[in-house]
């Protein structure tokens, strides 16, 4: 057998003996994430279009946090699990930007509920923009790993890089309005 | 309505095909048979491939030196897209099978790599054979040793796995005769490089006088220069895969080295990481932050259901407009002062009733 491609993971908690490669373990957090963030997009669709069991809006809301904590899992593992050093294909570049661009919206919309919001249309389209996100990087890795894709009309191949300066600046942006809008919703 | 559903979902799942094939490949590996045979998934599902396989030995091996060997596959049906997995073992029991476990070592597969299992997409059709070439490292002790070539491949329906492995192919590996020209034990070549890069190899060479050195590009043979045991392979401007060897003189019997593979491919993609992580991370808050600062709107009586503030406030309200105010219900004190063993306080509450007795 190949240990190779055995992340960091694993030695540190078998104590020095691989169990299990970081491709299989990275097989199975890719299907908790995707599973869960699948089943949240059914339920605010479900919310979106006010239909269905009154429980809807708890399952779309779980759901997604059981996504968002199974996702910096996915991230480690596949990480762990490329071939080449680093982040050396524009698809993973992709993924990065897309996952977190995801977990992002995750974020505002469980804080947005904890914070008191209800449940309208607005608020379910942004979760299921947030689910379509974390299905199209499964989709982009499964291009990557397999070579097959159903997801022919997206340029995966292409990154939209900012500068460093430009990144530094959206982060500042958000931190300010996170901070405020933060406040507001505490007064 | 429920046994109608019931019915459905069993037609469904009866109606499935069994597809175990792994169509893109897994990748180039160092495999067991186990793996490279079955991973699709159960190996009792696969189908026996009907290729013929073989394995072609130089006339020399000695042990611990360079030798080449040839793989060849004819009468394969395979899917579309033309690819075959081949492994190479030690045996056909799918456990401890990787060349590794008798000694060899490989120093050039057939795609470029150190790999036992490689996958090769060429013209495979049931009446082609296609030949490959593998360099490897014979065990540094002499004896005899079996080697096998395993398929995997697809089926031109795309139905099932397809899997076979040849007879057993056997070679003696020799002692190294004394004075023998050859490469150094722990010499190793260069496998790949990059596009429009010049390659410098130096050899280490033991019993040997002269080195010449040939390579092998779009079938002509090209003797490059070598001077103190260096030469260079000049730059490949496509990416693609060249071929030299060496020819060494000496005391003893002139020896000639397995063909090299050399495989030029693209610079490899790069990003600034730093930059990518930031991006990422700004993202991350910028878009949670605009989801948080949306207007919360809240429906006007959920929330409130159980809040019944305002009906208990109006109905204090009523209830002290209904009670009469103690100002107006004190009564003025008797001419006597207040009754004896009374206080004040008793008399604001209760001195009407004394007033009414009295009366």
């Amino acid at each position: 057998m190949d240990y190779g491609s055995v992340g960091i993971l694993w030695p540190r908690i078998s104590r020095g003996v691989p169990m299990i490669s970081a491709g299989t373990f990275h097989v199975i957090t890719t299907e908790l994430t995707v599973g869960t963030f699948a089943l949240s997009g059914v339920a605010f669709l479900l919310c979106a279009l006010n239909k269905g069991p009154s429980s809807r809006e708890s399952v779309a809301h779980w759901a997604l946090l059981a996504g968002l904590v199974a996702t910096p899992f996915a991230i480690i593992s596949g990480v762990n699990a490329t071939s080449g050093e680093g982040i050396d294909n524009p698809m993973l570049a992709n993924k990065l930007l897309l996952s977190m661009t995801s977990v992002g919206l995750a974020i505002g919309v469980l804080l947005r509920r904890m914070w008191g919001s209800t449940v309208d249309l607005r608020h379910s389209c942004v979760g299921m923009t947030s689910v379509a996100l974390m299905l199209t990087t499964a989709g982009i890795g499964g291009e990557y790993s397999r070579g097959e894709t159903l997801l022919l009309f997206i340029p995966k191949d292409t990154v939209m890089l900012f500068p460093l300066w430009a990144s530094i600046t959206i982060l500042a942006l958000g931190l300010l309005i996170f901070a405020k809008s933060a406040i507001q919703h505490r007064s | 309505m429920r046994f109608k559903i019931a019915i459905v979902l069993l037609l469904m799942i009866l109606s499935t095909t069994i597809s175990t094939a792994n169509p893109g490949g897994k990748g180039d590996a160092i495999r067991s048979r186990d793996c490279a045979g079955s991973c699709h998934g159960s190996s009792s599902t696969n189908g026996s491939s009907g290729a013929e396989l073989a394995i072609q030995f130089q006339s020399e091996v000695y042990a611990g030196l360079l030798t080449e060997i040839e793989t060849s596959v004819s009468f394969a049906e395979v899917s579309s897209n033309n690819m075959v997995g081949l492994t190479l073992l030690i045996n056909p029991d799918g456990a401890k099978d990787i060349p590794a476990n008798d000694g060899w070592e490989i120093i050039t597969d057939p795609n470029g790599g150190t790999n036992n299992y490689v996958e090769v997409v060429d013209s495979f059709s049931i009446e082609s054979m296609v030949s490959q070439s593998w360099t490897l490292r014979a065990p540094s002790n002499s004896g005899n040793y079996n080697l096998y070539l395993a398929i995997q491949h697809g089926s031109p329906d795309g139905g099932i796995a397809m899997t076979g492995i040849s007879p057993v192919q056997s070679v003696t590996v020799s002692e190294v005769p004394e004075n023998l020209p050859r490469l150094a034990d722990d010499w190793q070549p260069v496998n790949s490089r990059l596009l429009g890069e010049k390659t410098e190899i130096t050899l280490d060479t033991v019993n040997t006088d002269s080195v010449a050195v040939e390579l092998l590009s779009g079938g002509e043979i090209i003797n490059l220069e070598v001077v103190d045991n260096k030469f260079t392979i000049p730059a490949a401007v496509n990416p693609g895969v060249v071929q030299w060897r060496v020819i060494l003189d000496g005391e003893g019997p002139a020896q000639t080295s397995p063909w090299f593979r050399l495989n030029a491919v693209e610079p490899g993609w790069k990003v600034d990481q730093t930059a990518l992580y930031m991006q990422g991370f700004a993202l991350l808050i910028l878009f949670a932050g605009m989801v948080l600062i949306q207007k919360p709107s809240s429906a006007p009586n959920e929330g409130k259901k159980y809040d019944n503030t305002a009906e208990v406030n109006s109905q204090f309200v009523a209830i002290k407009e209904e009670s009469p105010t103690q100002t107006n219900t004190v009564r003025p004190l008797p001419a006597g002062g207040l009754p004896e063993g009374w206080t004040m306080d008793q008399w604001e509450y209760y001195g009407h009733e004394y007033q009414g007795g009295s009366q």
